[in-house]
């Protein structure tokens, strides 16, 4: 009991402390991670093997955390290192991509090729962000995204915040379709041992469908302000030529190379026996090895601090486990639900999508990965249904508010600095409903599939 | 152009800081920053000047925004960094000037020409001056002092590593209450004038 209480009051200290943003979220974490092993396991359950089990550094030793035969990967509880290994891969992978210069020319590059005309730019950078997002961090892609919009608008002279918003939007939306798309996916996805193409076939069909109504409700909801700025007209001549993005030409070839491998390695990783450690691993040591002297900037271009986050959050979820909270929990979302799969399963998706507008969607996935475990166990409620609605709840809910997701933060962030303001009032207009139906959708979805 | 001098100015509300720092400009010929930075700094970003002032100086909001990285999408923390990195643009100009708060002296740390100075003040000599200027009641004067002096130092630590109004923070801090602003501007004119 007196575990219990500890456990959970650590938790609600550090969603509290995340929420608030005072401290940087890695030193919280990383503190109540030490206080869940010395408070926790140490002084209230004195238990070793709770420790042990928590740090989980034995499974990396494992030939099954680097190659699993069939789709079964990492299903341990406690520190997921399969996922801190792959974003640590893939974060040195794009910091790589992006020295060379090719997200930039990327941009570019779609820009010229629809004449630089707004509707399709529009259009078009909506459905780049969607895919790119579905195979790197929506950070990095509305980074280069909203900062090549507000250069391209100022050249135009058309307001960048409706192209900024609706690719934020889809940058999320991108990164629920895959199992790398976005950090809670890549939890589920290794905690709970499914594969690239479980997600892509699942999460991936929803998200399909929701970005072409997503498409439209922008369109719809723009059009005023994209009609009227279609009608000027660009000398193409004196916009930036895309070549110029690129720093330099063997770095941009190599790193798109790299980037081709680890998107076929990832699509057919369940076919390989591969994992998303061992991708994440190779993608990192090729970007260094090939990156020759400049293999230490990137190493320290990289954001450790993300890392740290997620080794103590992993620990607190693993005190939350150990001491049966998550268990209560489930017992309570089954016994409000009284057994109704589908009740239940609007309670999660709808849930995790408020809970996802206004707090960090990762926490709040690792939690809830434990809980779905013990509904399907308890329940028999098929676990995979659960998943694909947790993970929908999570990457949809985190674009209502400017501050659901990393990708909001850092979009909005870009454009402020470049004097175009998105308070909540702006920002929740056109994304909280966008959102609505997006979830809606997929709750539809799940619904006429899987019940 | 002589050598550069930058004088940063921290205060505590009610001190006459602004109006002593304003005073110093005006005696040494250097130009004065103030809250009217956010004019120049609105018609470069092309942003409202209201939007700006309602950020300016205030500490971080405890919801509403969040960090990621380096960046962050709280309005109290942008409107904070644009006016540091024109601080800096200024200072690397070479221009001399006067600039009061806006956590100034952390900002310039470092930089050769930098004199920073922290007015402070009695309370009850502070108290009469508010309740002049703004034609307030006791209570009301010391509810503002109070509020704009935690606003501001809330606001200094979280962006500076030296605390507001510590001693070890500035080169000179001085209480305007025992002399007034002009002879306080005098003593200040001359330690400028000694370090020039």
């Amino acid at each position: 009991m007196m575990a219990q209480v500890l456990a959970a009051v650590i938790f609600v200290a550090m969603f509290l402390l995340i929420v608030s943003d005072k401290i940087e979220r890695h030193i919280v974490t990383l503190v109540c991670g030490l206080l869940t092993l010395v408070l926790v396991f140490g002084v209230a359950m004195q238990s070793m093997p709770a420790v042990i089990e928590t740090l989980n550094v034995k499974s990396i030793f494992t030939l099954q955390f680097w190659y699993a035969a069939g789709s079964a990967e990492e299903s341990t509880s406690g520190i997921n290192w399969a996922t801190i290994i792959f974003i640590l891969g893939m974060m040195i992978m794009v910091e790589g991509m992006a020295k060379a210069g090719f997200f930039r020319w990327l941009c570019m590059k779609l820009a010229k090729a629809v004449n630089y005309k707004p509707i399709p730019l529009f259009v078009t950078f909506m459905i780049m962000s969607a895919i790119l997002a579905m195979f790197i961090d929506s950070i990095t892609v509305i980074l280069f995204l909203a900062a090549v919009t507000v250069e391209l608008a100022k050249l135009l002279k058309i307001d960048p915040v409706p192209m900024i918003l609706s690719e934020i939007f889809c940058a999320n939306l991108g990164g629920s379709a895959t199992m790398c798309g976005d950090p809670p996916n890549i939890i589920i996805g290794t905690s709970l041992g499914y594969s690239f193409g479980d997600f892509l076939t699942n999460t991936g069909l929803m998200a399909g469908v929701s970005l072409i109504l997503i498409i439209v409700y922008f369109y719809l909801v723009y059009r005023k302000e994209l009609i009227s700025e279609n009608a000027m007209t660009v000398d193409a001549s004196t916009m930036p030529d895309p070549k110029e993005a690129i720093t330099d030409k063997k770095e941009f070839i190599i790193s798109s190379i790299i980037f081709a491998c680890a998107v076929v390695m990832l699509v057919t990783h369940a076919q390989t026996g591969l994992t998303v450690a061992f991708i994440g691993a190779v993608v990192a040591i090729v970007t260094l090895l090939t990156a020759g002297k400049y293999a230490v900037e990137l190493l320290k271009k990289v954001d450790y601090k993300t890392v740290l986050f997620f080794i103590g959050l992993f620990v607190v979820v693993g005190g939350l486990e150990q001491t049966g909270i998550l268990e209560i929990i489930a017992g309570f979302i089954g016994k409000v639900s009284g057994g109704n799969t589908i009740l239940m399963l609007a309670i999660i998706i709808w849930v995790s999508a408020i809970a996802s507008a206004f707090v960090d969607n990762i926490p709040f996935a690792a939690t809830m990965i434990p809980v779905i475990k013990s509904l399907a166990m308890t329940q028999g409620v098929d676990l995979e249904t659960l998943a694909w609605t947790l993970s929908m709840g999570t990457d949809i809910g985190g674009s209502a508010t400017p501050i659901g997701a990393s990708a909001n933060v850092v979009g909005t962030s870009v454009a402020a600095k470049n004097g175009y303001i998105i308070g909540w009032g702006k920002y929740c207009k056109t994304a909280a409903p966008a959102t609505i139906i997006v979830v809606a959708v997929s709750m539809v979805i799940i619904f006429v599939r899987y019940c | 152009m002589g050598k550069q001098v930058i004088i940063s100015i921290g205060r505590e509300f009610g001190s006459g800081g602004h109006e002593i720092g304003e005073k110093l400009a005006e005696r040494l010929g250097f130009k004065f920053y103030d809250r009217k930075m956010l004019d120049e700094l609105a018609e470069t970003k092309n942003i409202s000047i209201e939007y700006l002032e309602k950020y300016d100086e205030k500490p971080k909001r405890w919801f509403g925004s969040r960090t990621v990285g380096a960046h962050t999408n709280s309005m109290e923390e942008i409107v904070a960094e644009m006016q540091f990195e024109y601080i800096q643009e200024k200072a690397d100009s070479g221009e001399s000037f006067v600039i009061v708060g806006r956590c100034s002296e952390a900002v310039l740390k470092g930089h050769e020409g930098l004199i920073s100075i922290f007015i402070l003040g009695n309370r009850q000599e502070k108290l009469e001056r508010v309740k002049e200027r703004y034609q307030l009641g006791d209570q009301e004067a010391l509810a503002k002092m109070k509020r704009h002096d935690y606003k501001r130092k809330q606001y200094h630590n979280r962006h500076a590593d030296g605390k507001w109004g510590d001693s070890r923070t500035y080169d000179l801090c001085i209480n305007s209450s025992h002399l007034g602003v002009e002879k306080t501007v005098d003593i200040l004119q001359k330690y400028v004038e000694e370090r020039m």
